[in-house]
């Protein structure tokens, strides 16, 4: 049909359904839009303070003032410039990838786990990883203190009895690395359950037939894993990890009260504690904004990676 | 949506929660309700006390109530932070008194130079310095505290151990002691490792000092000869007393906590202290840590605490409260309990204020409670007793940071 040739009963139709298909086409934006809305109240608009505070002398006076001086780049030349920020975004990564190494493999180890036993173990097994993922993370940290301090520390006294070595006042927490990795086993603790019982539910998509037939033609459980499961699982094995990375990397409650505030020191510190201490121990709210910032552009390219494998990716269904 | 869509969009979300983070201002005023954040030395120490003030301040105040939320050292500021930036600042606020200079400077609190308040013709001295800034009152003296040894009578009296009357004859004491009591987790005088105020009175013993000023600028001076000879006698008494944690802190166990259940023949701590010994009240006492020179105690920190009214605050009532708690009645108790009271004419000869008779007092410098928060000392000290560098090398990186730290704009 040509314009020429378009009645205008034609035309009208036309532009109707036209109006129409636009109109369909914009519902879901319409009904996504409060939420939109919300979010960029709630989070858009902190996050625009926190980049004008970046900018700022920001300290106590100017605090109590309520204005800060603007001081152009200032505050991230001289993060930059120190050596404490490189020092501890280095034990960051290293502590970053031994978590969430730590996480994903015991974690999928134990959905595996789930998958082979009867099923009163799976119900137990499972109530007890719900119970371990809904301990608050303060709680966690009093309860782990308390079985691995020098004093009187639960730890020190079964090694001991067990006859794995004389463990009596044994502390812990005396180097750097030994209260990282006390830090780094409570974290992995209590993120299993959320990989544990997400990988159970993806292991359930697995075509039971391509494992049978993979099994027939002789494959092993690792070549299994390899080449029937985890291809399949793919899509859920990188959100796990980009979500467990987002996470530990600016991770601050465990480590700030398993190591104590009155330890943190530059020699252990992570990310998040180091961002807490200089914005609210040293009273350098600008400097510490301008660190988080910082933060939040590592985190995301780290993310950029995995979020272009999943685009990338075909569609899996 | 698909699996990819979803997954980015998911981490889009995490991504911008994970940036702004979120911080929470507790505390905040509602009319007629006065909001008072003091230590947990008061709640454990003499509840009484403050419940006492909270009734007579209602008595003079109709339509008043108290808030009393109690707060611990190491968090306290962070959170009075947050409080004065969301404009829910408490209406009186406890501070250490190393901690006041600095927000003296920066104008967090009200000038109560024009306020009475009882005896304040006779505060002490030193404690009362604390809490003036630049010939204006901004904290009212609340008490001061020396620090002593608890001990345990009867297992002084295991080992013929007589009161000590210096250093030497306090190492060779507890070395009897731990001799007859071999448990593993026993100290003969439990000291945290890092409890850098029973540190630094050895440095001062041996005439060492934390910072001087020199035209205008302040320099460590903790790995000059002397203050390391001090450092060194510390981890000599340490050793030779002491099985707590070397990384540890003097609140994660609290000694008292360690000495009631028995693991301690003895701890160095405020008077104080004598309040929390479980089963052992009655085996129990007190004396002044000695000096290094015989007869003589030695340079105790003396630690004390103001009462301060933030601005925003009602000053008014915030005002009236602190002279309830402040008054005589009050520090009569406080000084019961060990403590020594907020005014010369209520002095006494308590092991306490004998301690108190040769003192040392942090550095007054602006930034000071940041060589605090940055946990300078507790870590030299911790490098110092775990062998990981040497009392000289510890020192002179201690040093280092708090000249750096010390002179910041």
């Amino acid at each position: 049909m040509t314009v020429a040739a378009e009645t205008p009963v034609h035309r009208s139709r036309r532009r109707r359904s036209r109006l129409r298909q636009w109109t369909r086409a914009s519902v879901p934006y319409l009904l996504i839009l409060p939420a939109i809305a919300v979010i960029t109240a709630i989070l858009g608009y902190p996050l625009y303070k926190l980049v004008v505070l970046s900018f700022q002398q920001y300290g106590l006076p100017e605090l109590i003032q309520r204005t800060g001086v603007w001081i152009g780049f200032d505050n991230y030349a001289s993060v930059l410039r120190d050596d404490v920020f490189w020092d501890t975004l280095l034990r960051t990564v290293i502590f970053t990838v031994a978590t969430v190494g730590l996480t994903i493999g015991l974690g999928t180890l134990i959905a595996f786990l789930l998958t082979r036993v009867s099923s009163w173990v799976r119900v137990l097994l499972t109530a007890g990883l719900v119970l371990a993922w809904s301990m608050p993370a303060v709680v966690a940290v009093q309860v782990w203190f308390w079985m691995t301090n020098l004093q009187n520390g639960i730890l020190n006294h079964v090694l001991t009895e067990a006859g794995v070595g004389d463990f009596a006042q044994h502390d812990w927490y005396e180097t750097s690395f030994s209260k990282l990795a006390m830090v780094s086993l409570l974290i992995v603790w209590d993120a299993i359950p959320f990989v544990t019982i997400t990988v159970y539910a993806g292991l359930a998509q697995v075509p039971r037939e391509l494992v049978e037939a993979a099994e027939i033609d002789g494959a092993g459980s690792l070549r299994i894993f390899r080449d029937v499961t985890y291809p399949i699982l793919k899509p859920i094995f990188l959100i796990l990890t980009s979500l467990s990375i987002i996470w530990d990397f600016g991770v601050f409650t465990q480590p700030y009260l398993l190591i104590g505030a009155s330890q943190v020191d530059p020699s252990n510190y992570l990310m998040g504690v180091y961002v807490f201490i200089e914005a609210f121990g040293q009273s350098d709210f600008g400097r510490g904004a301008a660190i988080s910032l910082l933060m939040l552009l590592i985190v995301a390219i780290l993310s950029v990676f995995y979020v272009r494998r999943m685009v990338k990716m075909g569609d899996v269904r | 949506m698909n699996v990819r869509a979803f997954a980015a969009a998911v981490l889009v979300a995490a991504l911008a929660v994970a940036a702004v983070g979120a911080t929470g201002a507790s505390g905040g005023k509602t009319a007629d309700t006065l909001t008072v954040w003091l230590q947990v030395d008061a709640q454990s120490g003499w509840p009484e006390v403050v419940a006492a003030a909270n009734a007579q301040f209602k008595a003079q105040n109709p339509g008043w109530d108290v808030d009393v939320q109690y707060q611990t050292w190491n968090t306290h500021l962070s959170k009075f932070d947050a409080t004065l930036a969301g404009n829910s600042a408490p209406d009186v606020i406890e501070m250490g008194n190393t901690e006041m200079t600095k927000y003296m400077a920066a104008g967090a609190f009200q000038d109560l130079t024009a306020n009475t308040f009882p005896n304040k013709s006779t505060w002490l001295a030193g404690l009362a310095k604390s809490g003036q800034y630049g010939g204006k009152i901004y904290g009212v003296p609340y008490y001061a505290g020396s620090r002593v040894i608890t001990y345990r009578t009867d297992l002084f009296r295991a080992v013929n151990g007589k009161i000590p009357t210096s250093v030497a004859e306090f190492s060779a004491l507890a070395r009897k002691l731990g001799a007859k009591n071999k448990e593993k987790s026993f100290s003969p005088v439990y000291i945290a490792g890092t409890d850098w105020y029973f540190a630094m009175s050895f440095v001062y013993d041996y005439g060492g000092t934390i910072a001087v000023t020199n035209k205008g600028k302040w320099i460590g001076t903790l790995d000059r000869p002397k203050a390391v000879a001090g450092l060194t006698a510390f981890k000599r008494f340490y050793d030779a007393a002491s099985r707590a944690s070397k990384t540890t802190d003097e609140v994660r166990p609290n000694p008292y906590d360690v000495y009631a259940q028995g693991n301690a023949a003895s701890i160095q701590g405020p008077a104080w202290f004598s309040c929390c010994v479980g089963d052992f009240k009655n085996r129990t006492a007190q004396f002044v840590m000695p000096s290094r020179t015989k007869g003589q105690p030695i340079p105790g920190f003396l630690g004390g605490s103001d009462l301060a009214v933030p601005i925003g605050a009602n000053k008014a009532q915030a005002a009236a409260w602190i002279s309830a708690f402040t008054d005589n009645a009050s520090m009569t108790a406080l000084r019961a309990k060990g403590n020594i009271p907020n005014t010369t004419s209520l002095l006494g000869t308590s092991v306490n204020e004998r301690a108190a008779k040769r003192s040392w007092f942090v550095p007054t410098a602006k930034h000071w409670v940041n060589v605090e928060n940055g946990n300078v000392l507790r870590t030299m000290l911790s490098r110092i007793l775990t062998n990981k560098m040497s009392v000289k090398d510890a020192a002179e990186v201690a040093s280092d940071n708090i000249t750096f730290t010390l002179n910041q704009r």
